[in-house]
């Protein structure tokens, strides 16, 4: 009972990434580019929290770190990328929160 | 295992302090030398110190909007970051600091760059390329639209190994 509930739930989730894939383009009349991780792409190993141009991308206006749903870095960096970003923040080198 | 082995009593520690904009030199340098004395004391080296000089904060710390930056990269034993880290609380001059350990983060890395190589280096030989990328092919990538005619001579030579 327990197995067929998973295997259906694992079916229905990977038929949805699929769609949302297939209509990324076109949904909303908005085109949505598809989304990489900057850091894998660069082939950045080591996030550092000194280095304020790599990590000012991912702190928008307000000051809270962007979700890894927007920003589309992958989840190794996007953990990275928050300590680095908390370390950053400590020293006064990116703000905690702006108004 | 290995890197915890013999990484078991000497780490590495990078120290980050701020001290107010209108910070003379002099003072700086007592600043560092009280630091140089503490990593003396357990046995540890500065392998780096960088000034950034006057930097503007992110938000206001002790009132200031300014401040001096440095940066010391300390090798030395976990005792050590204890005492500097208290050290550094109680000095005035200091209006904020900061010390992180980077020895494991850094070795992460350092093994993910090699297994990238390996990776990239296995790859190129299944194909039955050299294994690192010669100087034309490096060029080739960096123009990214002419001298075809390299990169067509690199692939046969690379064939015929």
């Amino acid at each position: 009972m327990s197995e067929m509930d998973r295997d259906s739930r694992g079916g229905r989730a990977g038929g949805a990434k699929r769609e949302g894939g297939d209509k990324a383009g076109g949904r909303r009349g908005f085109f949505r580019r598809r989304r990489v991780c900057k850091f894998c792409v660069e082939k950045i190993d080591y996030i550092n929290y000194k280095d304020v141009k790599m990590i000012a991308p991912f702190i928008p206006e307000r000051g809270k770190i962007q979700p890894r749903r927007i920003s589309g870095v992958c989840a190794t960096h996007q953990r990275a990328l928050q300590t680095a970003i908390k370390r950053a923040r400590q020293i006064a080198l990116v703000p905690y929160v702006t108004d | 295992m290995s890197i915890r082995r013999h990484m078991s009593n000497v780490r590495q520690y990078e120290l980050v302090y701020i001290a107010p904009a209108e910070t003379t030199e002099e003072a700086l340098a007592e600043l560092h030398s009280q630091v140089v004395a503490v990593v003396d004391r357990f046995g540890g080296n500065i392998e780096k110190t960088e000034n950034w000089g006057r930097r503007r904060l992110a938000y206001e710390i002790a009132g200031q909007r300014e401040g001096v930056y440095v940066l010391e990269v300390i090798n030395g034993p976990a005792a050590l970051n204890a005492e500097l880290d208290r050290r550094l609380r109680v000095l005035d001059v200091v209006i904020r600091h900061m010390i992180v350990r980077v020895d494991e983060e850094l070795a992460i890395a350092e093994r993910a760059r090699a297994r990238r190589k390996a990776a990239t280096t296995a790859r190129r030989v299944r194909r039955g390329l050299p294994p690192e990328p010669t100087e034309s092919e490096r060029q080739r990538r960096a123009e990214e639209d002419d001298d075809a005619d390299g990169g067509m001579e690199q692939m046969f030579r690379g064939g015929d190994r």
